[in-house]
């Protein structure tokens, strides 16, 4: 019970916090629940269909496509590129972060995953005319043109401070990375796959034997 | 419209899946299906803390801080106010247009729609899981950052 409560610190604390407001003013409880409808509807229009498309690329786009799109060296097609992946999205920040967090798996560099979530959240095609009906042309205007520039300022700078090794590991890649550990990452590609990752991929889904790395195999024949 | 257009690619790319390969299709509804509930269950929290927020603070509190004598001071309740609410696109743009004919500063009504969406207090553990402690808190803080700078130069320019 106590772990379950700890899992979802979130939900509990919300949870409690809602309780002290039924018992102090259940007007205002009123109040947070109406609210709460429309954030809901929100998601659960949104979320599905992000979560599909963001495990569809991970089961069918390749990694070099993305690492050659989005990756270190893919200079500024990879910066434009994120921020129109993120002007064309939909839904809030949140809904970014499992699109953003499987092109990183893949292989997009941290300063490009920053421009996608920045773009994600404020360059918005649909958003930007609805601003614009609301707060003016000129109002808008000068937000995204100041705004832009900035979000690649912003993930040059990130790119800058974070490094990979700070950023955690999914869970379909941890299996990965644990057969890829055990190799000994010369990506001589003797095995037949491209460098150790490929192989190791393969190891996991089955295809392949930890026996079919040559380096591996002629070592463990010498001792 | 988004939404459509969004659901319209998913079901897509979902029947172009099916199409080619049956078992890559299951795999990857396995990796929706836990991506999904992972992340509704702490947005839920979030939305829900962030709802009753909301429900407790006025909205001529914000009105009041968010126009006040020193502009300085409105942009930083602004962009603070944006950092801590959630709030749906739709909602934000005709209340911010509200707040504005009410006496909100412009420029604090750029920092408030900036941060609202880029920086998030609130989405800060679901942002964390994916990303790590180092990645979250620097994002934001030079988001934060951004969200100012942006707005202290439209003060400027308009």
């Amino acid at each position: 019970m106590i772990n379950i409560l700890k899992k979802h610190k979130l939900i509990t604390v919300a949870a409690l916090a809602y309780l002290v407001t039924l018992i102090c003013s259940p007007q205002t409880f009123m109040n947070a629940i109406r609210q709460n409808g429309s954030f809901l509807l929100e998601m659960l229009e949104i979320l599905p269909p992000i979560m599909v498309i963001s495990s569809l690329i991970s089961v069918w786009v390749p990694n070099d496509v993305i690492i050659k799109g989005f990756g270190n060296t893919s200079g500024v097609k990879g910066k434009l590129l994120s921020i129109l992946i993120g002007a064309f999205s939909a839904g809030p920040i949140y809904a970014g972060f499992p699109v953003a967090k499987t092109l990183y798996d893949k292989g997009a560099s941290v300063g490009n995953v920053v421009i996608i979530l920045s773009a994600w959240a404020v360059v918005k095609v649909p958003m930007y005319l609805v601003e614009t009906s609301f707060l003016g042309a000129s109002f808008a205007n000068t937000r995204y043109l100041l705004t832009i520039p900035l979000i690649i300022v912003l993930g040059y700078v990130m790119q800058r401070m974070v490094k990979r090794e700070d950023i955690p590991i999914s869970q379909l890649d941890r299996e990965i990375s644990e057969i890829y550990d055990k190799l000994p990452q010369r990506h001589c590609g003797a095995c037949g796959y491209t460098d150790c990752h490929e192989f190791a991929k393969a190891v996991k889904n089955g295809e392949a034997q930890m026996d079919d790395c040559k380096i591996l195999s002629s070592s463990s024949k010498k001792n | 419209m988004t939404t459509v257009i969004l659901i319209v690619i998913a079901v897509c790319f979902f029947l172009w899946s099916l199409f080619k390969s049956r078992k890559k299709t299951k795999e990857s509804l396995k990796i929706a299906k836990g991506l999904f509930i992972s992340t509704a269950i702490q947005i839920i929290g979030v939305l829900a803390l962030v709802s009753l927020f909301l429900a407790i603070i006025p909205p001529e509190m914000i009105k009041k801080v968010m126009g006040g004598a020193n502009e300085a001071v409105s942009v930083l309740w602004g962009s603070l106010i944006g950092t801590v609410t959630i709030i749906p696109a739709f909602i934000a743009f005709p209340l911010s247009k509200q707040l504005m004919e009410a006496g909100a500063a412009l420029t604090a009504i750029a920092a408030f729609l900036t941060t609202l969406t880029m920086v998030g207090f609130a989405t800060f553990p679901i942002e964390k899981a994916y990303f790590g402690t180092k990645f979250t808190i620097y994002r934001n803080l030079f988001s934060f950052f951004a969200a100012i700078t942006v707005a202290l130069f439209m003060g400027v320019i308009l």
